[in-house]
């Protein structure tokens, strides 16, 4: 190429054009850089789109968690009505048909789809019609009171059953796309085989519970024990007033099969009308009897001595001049729902208290509230088998979704089969669907789908009170024995479990990384540099799960055999290093200076060692002579407060004693020391130092019996009772994996800093500890920061190690020496478990957000604060 | 200290021009002695955690499959045991363990403010003892010999056995207290009949189980494709039913013939006897490796280290992990690191080249700049839950309804696997990739990239020939890197694919010899699951020892490459600059 033209006036060209090459790119060239520049510019896009998929795909999976629920079609049709009222109406577990039970024990099913009828068997109640009646929450088990004073009890059960094509009857009556029926039963198709549901009932013989003629008005019914053997308890009211718990217990014969039945009765005094009273409520283990009147009162009787019925406390849960008109038990027995007849909705439930003004402590408390008024009377209440979700229907026909313990409403569910009002409302027990028969005989079947009910902004990082509690709590707690208790997933232990593992840990790791940095950096020579930060930035390498495992199974029973010696080391280390480096101090000058670098490291590792070992030897003689002879009995509160706190009472007594001894250290007592030969200003300075430790400790000691007689306690807060799997041991090895980041990048800071700067100040005479503190310090200030900021991202992201190290208990206790949950270790312990997009894997993507954006939020100030701190060393 | 020499010098002077002259001794407080002694010390103190922490792992990894001397120990209440001292510890006993001692006893230990020590035995016959380790407390201890004929027994069942070998059944002939060679022998014949079982079993019958699933899946595969009634799914179904006919017969056979070898490993039996006299009689095949513990020359204890780390590298693990070895994971976790870095490289690479060569330098770049920073600081677990749900779930599931519909709703990639594991941990690496390729891109000198440019090169021939080529080591050290953290990565692995046990290689011999879809076994997750998820941690601490020295051997040895490739490309620049 010749480069002479270039520059040359455009008139001469011409001359030299034989010269010249051909000014034509290969096509080849051209095409290859054009795609490459296309590919790579195209490529690049994408990968950072790539990246940042990972947020919006997160954020995608999350946001169901808010969605109320939606409905998802309705069905309405009209069946033929009688005059008979409907006591119990059930839907299988498929929606594929609705049974209602009357009265007179008559039976009508219908095809839920179309609301054709089935022929059906029915009750028979040998002519009676009921005058009380009772299912329990499933409705699967149900209970008659007759007018001439007796019950029986029975079974009315949708039993779906999967069978083979060849089972099918063939002269089926096609019903819908699935559905056929051969007019008493459906059959339904599904993948290969079919599902037939069919209606069964059974009834037991009648039993005599109140004299003969006195009528049974009310009643409630619960089957408790197991499959074998039934534990069947009911509460009935009789037109007499009198009240009655009545426990019948089976016992199926193994040889004969037969059912032998022993019933007891207790009666209960109840002091008002029948006719106000509206719901008998029993639960399960029948220990507790609810009495709701029509005005709001609620006498609750503890039934646990069966014999004999307490009433153990009289409530009124509704406001003065509205009359009650619905309760229902919620899922799980324990908490009552009532409605108003001004629409109005809470939960009540009994809250131990230990108060002396009901007779077993426990005190019915209005617990959520805040549920939106229906504008009509509230007529009816169900509740889910499987949720907190429970559904009202008011006397205008409308009917709500309604979640108990975030006190939402889910759903106004549209139209209403009849504005008049509602003979019956049935909860689908899948929670997808809700069917309500107006009195006119119109039916609406709506399909819903509710997927996360439990789960708002405020449960997941808002105080929720849940049954079994006494107040609001932040508790997580996710998975739960029956589908009785609920899942609790709040965030907030686990947000707390990480910045206690992570504030725990830093406050071992930047001291010892950042002190090491500046060792590094500013009093070691280059040579050692470079064999010394290899070694410490291997720490990095090492892979969580190894540290996590070690810590776990090793370090974990030392710390807990050795904790007093350990607790003593935190105070032995740094003052035989001070002690030692006063010792130094005498050392000739030419000597000290022969012995910097190596030598020197080598008295730091022997002063760790011995300051160890006489801990370690000092352990437990501090154990027996301060802390009860136990240190693990003593956190749990044996023995006096006071020598702890003397402990954490010796570096604040240091600084007050540093503090009140500054006079006497002016610049007259410097200048002064200056004067005198080495080795004596060396000595007195030693001497000066014991003199402040024994000042210092004297003071600590001081102080502690002071706050120790006041009453203090560290116990209850940092320290308490002593769990094997602990913070500390965490913090221990967190910091092993924070050390070696905080370490390169403060040590890259300081390094950075320019060497004039270091010159300058040493030329003005000052030492290497002064150019250190006042110049370079200062200077890599951002950067030491940004280090410190990177450790802490690193914290709080540490997984494998919090999950092996730590108990994995989700608590809000900054005790020490208890245990921790973080947000990475729930994911990584229950990930694995849950269920694709139940509320659980949805909530544990939320917690990979959380600490997505908290990371995030945390590197973006160190790599901004860096970026700063590179412009202004640049500048200097 | 210079300034002494001038002191003399100077010193009439002083007098009139300064009345106060500062002396010029040092000064003890601007040296900051003590500040200097904790600085130093901080920094010993992070390299003793680093050597103690790799010494620790290193010595207790290597020692773990030393052959140990197995004592008797004769204890004061008259119980016998035999065992491998396994560790000894300082604790305290409590008042009712001291109770029945005797005085002097207690008043010992009450002098030694109620510390004393006791050592952990490994006492092995699980099947016997229903445990296996004892506390023998110091003041418990009353005789403790090493007999010469004491075996220590390892088995396939069961853990090991610590005991003397009574008797050998030869199918009916009998030899009491035989010798070590008559052992042998017998052994090496059980172990020959034992290892044509396996083959058999564990490769030609799992051939013909895994085609006769093959054969029944093409069927389900050409109902979906063309209909149940349809002729092609007729004529397929038929070819199929005769196929099947065939390979059932071949099993039939097979099944025999194992059956028949395990009758005569059944016959062929050793009798152990315990110390404390307890029996037991066990075939002869059961037997791993034997050897009297207390009667080894040193050649042979290192014939036994050696040939339990040969056990240990390349076979399966038994015992629910806790012995046997760790071929599975070794193969799992180097198959991850490989399909890692065949994603991570191009990607990296190539976003590395776009946003240094390509993408005009502005507020935009600067910005993906601190993002891709700050990817690397997102927690790993953060990538594991986003593997889950979008490559697992979405990516899988989609992939299984389109290619593997016959198969479902048992998933194929829809879970868990070695492809959606190495992505994962490839999305989690690329920002560690990406920030060493564009130090790398950065430290090439503009002059080089000048002189191509103006040599007529094109742009993308400057980065091809001149540009990329200085910058592979430290590409290749981004790589390096990413690899070892891929390696030591349990968190994410866990959520997307890493498993306890999986026998199946993610490479075997059977096409298409790479089966990305299976979930693995690796190494790091190995060292959770038998330190915390197993029977007996304490059994199983030897073995995570070993495994952990295994995975740290490896990352170190890729950081130390690492590190090398460094150092040779910062001399290389050293020399290439004007």
């Amino acid at each position: 190429m010749s480069h002479e033209l270039e520059g040359s006036p455009a008139a001469k060209r011409p001359a030299s054009v034989v010269y010249q090459r051909e000014k034509k790119t290969k096509a080849s060239v051209l095409f290859t850089d054009a795609f490459a520049q296309y590919g790579i510019t195209i490529g690049g896009m994408l990968v950072i789109i790539a990246v940042f998929t990972i947020m919006i795909f997160l954020i995608y999976v999350c946001l169901p968690l808010l969605n109320a629920g939606e409905t998802t079609g309705t069905k309405s049709y009209k069946i033929e009505t009688s005059a008979a009222q409907f006591v119990e109406t059930q839907i299988d577990e498929q929606q594929t048909i609705f049974a209602d039970l009357e009265t007179d024990g008559h039976i009508k099913a219908f095809h839920l789809g179309t609301g054709t009828p089935l022929e059906v068997p029915s009750y028979d109640l040998s002519g009676l019609t009921a005058s009380a009646f009772a299912a329990t929450l499933r409705g699967d088990d149900i209970l008659f009171g007759f007018p001439d004073g007796s019950v029986r009890a029975g079974r009315f059960e949708l039993r779906s059953q999967v069978m083979a094509s060849e089972g099918v009857p063939t002269d089926l009556r096609k019903l819908d796309a699935r559905d056929s029926t051969d007019g008493k039963a459906v059959y339904s198709k599904i993948p290969g085989q079919f599902r037939k549901t069919s209606i069964e009932i059974s009834l037991e013989p009648a039993t005599q519970i109140a004299p003969v003629g006195t009528a049974i008005l009310k009643a409630d019914y619960r089957v408790g024990g197991t499959a074998e053997r039934p534990l069947k308890t009911f509460v009935t009211l009789d037109a007499a007033g009198k009240l009655r718990l009545s426990q019948a217990y089976s016992e199926i014969n193994m040889m004969t099969g037969e059912a032998a039945t022993q019933l007891t009765t207790a009666e209960i005094p109840l002091q008002v009308p029948a006719a106000d009273v509206v719901k008998l409520l029993l639960n399960t283990q029948g220990d507790r009897v609810l009495v709701t009147l029509r005005d709001g009162t609620i006498y609750r009787y503890n039934t646990r001595n069966f014999a004999n019925p307490q009433l153990a406390e009289t409530v009124k849960v509704i406001s003065n001049g509205v009359e009650l008109s619905a309760a229902s038990y919620q899922n799980g027995e324990n908490s009552i729902i009532v409605g108003g007849s001004d629409g109005s909705v809470a939960i009540w439930f009994g809250v131990d208290r230990q108060s002396k003004d009901t007779t077993d402590g426990i005190v019915l408390t209005k617990v959520h509230a805040e549920f939106e008024k229906q504008k009509a009377a509230i007529t009816d209440i169900r509740v889910s088998q499987r949720t907190r979700m429970f559904t009202t229907s008011d006397r205008a026909g409308n009917v709500w979704v309604r979640h108990g313990t975030t006190e939402r409403t889910l759903l106004t569910l549209p139209g209403s089969p009849d504005p008049t009002g509602l003979q019956a409302t049935v909860f689908a027990p899948k929670d997808d669907g809700v069917l309500a028969i107006g009195k006119n005989g119109n039916v609406i079947l709506w399909g819903i789908r509710v997927p996360h009910p439990e789960t708002t902004l405020q449960s997941v990082f808002g105080k929720v009170w849940y049954e079994g509690y006494t107040e609001p709590v932040y508790v997580w707690q996710s998975t739960s024995g029956t589908d009785a208790s609920e899942p609790k997933l709040s965030l907030i232990p686990l947000i707390f479990g990480t910045f206690k593992a992570a504030i725990y840990s830093l406050m071992l790791a930047i001291p010892i990384a950042l002190m090491a940095a500046i060792y590094t950096s500013e009093f070691m020579k280059p040579s050692t540099r470079a064999v010394v930060k290899p070694v410490m930035e291997l720490m990095a390498t090492l892979p969580s799960v190894v540290v996590g495992f070690v810590a776990a199974l090793v370090l974990s029973p030392i710390v807990e055999s050795w904790i007093a010696a350990i607790v003593i080391a935190f105070g032995v280390i740094p003052l035989a290093l001070i002690t030692m480096s006063f010792l130094w101090q005498l050392l000739p000058t030419p000597i000290a200076n022969l012995l910097d670098g190596l030598p020197k490291l080598l008295a730091f590792f022997a002063t760790i060692l011995g300051a160890v070992w006489v801990s370690r030897e000092l352990g437990p003689l501090v154990e027996t002579t301060f802390f009860d002879g136990d240190f693990k009995k003593w956190t749990s509160g044996a023995g006096s407060a006071q020598p702890f706190l003397f402990l954490l009472l010796i570096p604040a007594s240091f600084v007050l004693v540093l503090v009140l001894t500054r006079p006497i250290y002016s610049a007259a007592y410097r200048l002064n020391l200056r004067e005198l030969p080495k080795f004596m200003a060396a000595a007195r300075e030693l001497f000066g130092w014991f003199v402040i430790l024994a000042l210092s400790l004297g003071t600590a000691w001081g102080l502690s019996m002071l706050l120790g007689q006041l009453g203090l306690d560290a116990r209850g807060g940092l320290v308490d009772t002593y769990v094997q799997r602990n913070a500390l041991v965490a913090a221990f090895a967190i910091a092993f994996a924070e050390i070696p980041i905080i370490y390169t990048i403060s040590e890259d800071a300081l390094n950075a800093v320019p060497s004039y700067l270091r010159s300058g100040s040493l030329a003005c005479g000052a030492s290497k500890w002064q150019t250190t503190s006042r110049i370079v310090l200062p200077t890599a200030a951002s950067g030491i920061f940004s280090a410190i900021m990177i450790g802490l991202g690193r914290a709080v992201g540490e997984t494998m190690i919090v999950v092996m190290a730590t108990g994995n208990t989700p608590l809000l206790d900054i005790n020490i020496f208890n245990g921790l949950r973080t947000l990475s270790a729930n994911i990584n312990v229950e990930l694995p478990e849950a269920v694709r997009d139940s509320t659980l894997y949805r909530t544990l993507f939320l917690c990979a957000l959380v600490l997505f954006f908290m990371t995030f939020v945390i590197n973006t100030i160190a790599e901004l604060v860096r970026q700063r701190y590179r412009k202004r060393a640049a500048q200097l | 200290m210079t300034e002494t020499t001038n002191q003399a010098a100077s010193a009439a002077a002083e007098q009139v021009l300064a009345p106060v002259r500062r002396q010029a001794r040092s000064d003890l407080a601007a040296r900051g002695e003590p500040y200097v002694w904790i600085m130093g010390a901080a920094l010993v103190f992070g390299l003793m955690m680093i050597t103690g922490f790799l010494a620790f792992v290193f010595y207790f990894g290597a020692v773990t499959f030393w052959p140990q001397p197995i004592a008797v120990v004769e204890t004061t209440d008259g119980k016998v045991i035999a065992g491998e001292a396994f560790r000894t510890e300082t604790y305290k006993p409590s008042p009712e363990i001291l109770q029945p001692k005797s005085t002097a006893v207690r008043e010992q230990i009450a002098g030694n403010l109620g510390i004393t020590e006791r050592t952990l035995y490994r006492v092995g016959n699980y099947d016997l003892f229903g445990e296996d380790f004892v506390w023998v407390a110091d003041f418990d201890l009353k005789v403790k010999t090493y007999p010469k004929d004491i075996y220590l027994i390892e088995r396939m069942e069961w853990g090991p056995f610590i005991g003397r070998i009574k008797e050998i059944d030869l199918g009916g002939k009998k030899i009491a207290n035989p010798s070590l060679a008559q052992l042998q022998a017998a052994h090496a014949a059980a172990e020959l009949r034992r290892d044509v079982i396996d083959k058999v079993e564990k490769i030609e019958i799992t051939d013909i189980n895994r085609e006769i699933e093959r054969l029944r899946l093409t069927v389900k595969r050409a109902i979906i494709d063309y209909g149940a009634n349809s002729p092609e799914t007729k004529s397929i179904e038929a070819d199929v039913a005769a196929k099947s006919a065939k390979l059932e017969a071949g099993y039939k056979v097979l099944g025999e013939k194992v059956s028949a070898l395990r009758q005569t490993n059944e016959a062929f039996t050793v009798t152990l006897e315990a110390v404390n006299g307890q029996s037991k009689t066990q075939p002869l095949s059961l037997l791993v490796r034997f050897y009297p513990a207390n009667n080894l020359d040193t050649a042979q204890k290192w014939s036994i280290y050696g040939a339990r780390w040969l056990e240990f590298v390349s076979t399966q693990p038994r015992e629910a992990n806790t012995e046997g070895g760790i071929l599975p994971a070794i193969v799992g976790t180097l198959t991850m690191m490989v399909l890692l870095s065949l994603a991570v490289a191009p990607f990296g690479v190539i976003t590395a080249l776009y946003l240094r060569e390509y993408a005009k330098q502005g507020v935009f770049v600067s910005f993906i700049r601190i993002c891709v920073n700050n990817l690397a600081g997102v927690p790993s677990i953060v990538y594991g839950v986003f593997g889950l749900g979008f490559f697992c779930y979405i990516v899988g599931g989609t992939v299984d309804q389109l290619f593997f519909p016959e198969v479902l709703p048992a998933p194929t990639f829809g879970t868990g696997g070695m492809l959606w594991a190495s992505l994962t941990l490839a999305l989690l690496t690329v920002p560690v990739v990406i920030v060493a390729t564009e130090e790398a891109l950065a430290a090439v000198p503009r002059s080089m990239r000048e002189g191509s440019l103006a040599c007529g090169a094109s742009k993308w021939q400057t980065i091809a020939r001149i540009v990329l080529p200085r910058a592979a080591p430290g590409i290749m050290t981004g790589l390096i890197l990413a690899m070892a953290r891929g390696a030591g990565e349990v968190a994410p692995l866990m959520i997307v694919g890493v498993v306890k046990l999986a026998p199946e290689l993610p490479i075997d011999a059977v096409a298409p010899f790479v089966h990305l879809e299976r979930s693995f076994m690796h190494l790091g997750f190995h060292i959770y699951d038998v330190g915390f998820q197993s029977r007996n941690s304490e059994a199983g601490r030897p073995m995570v020892f070993v495994t952990t020295l295994v995975l740290i051997g490896l990352v170190l040895i890729l950081n130390a490459f690492a590190i090398y490739i460094r150092n040779r490309l910062k001399r290389a620049y050293k020399v290439g600059e004007f």
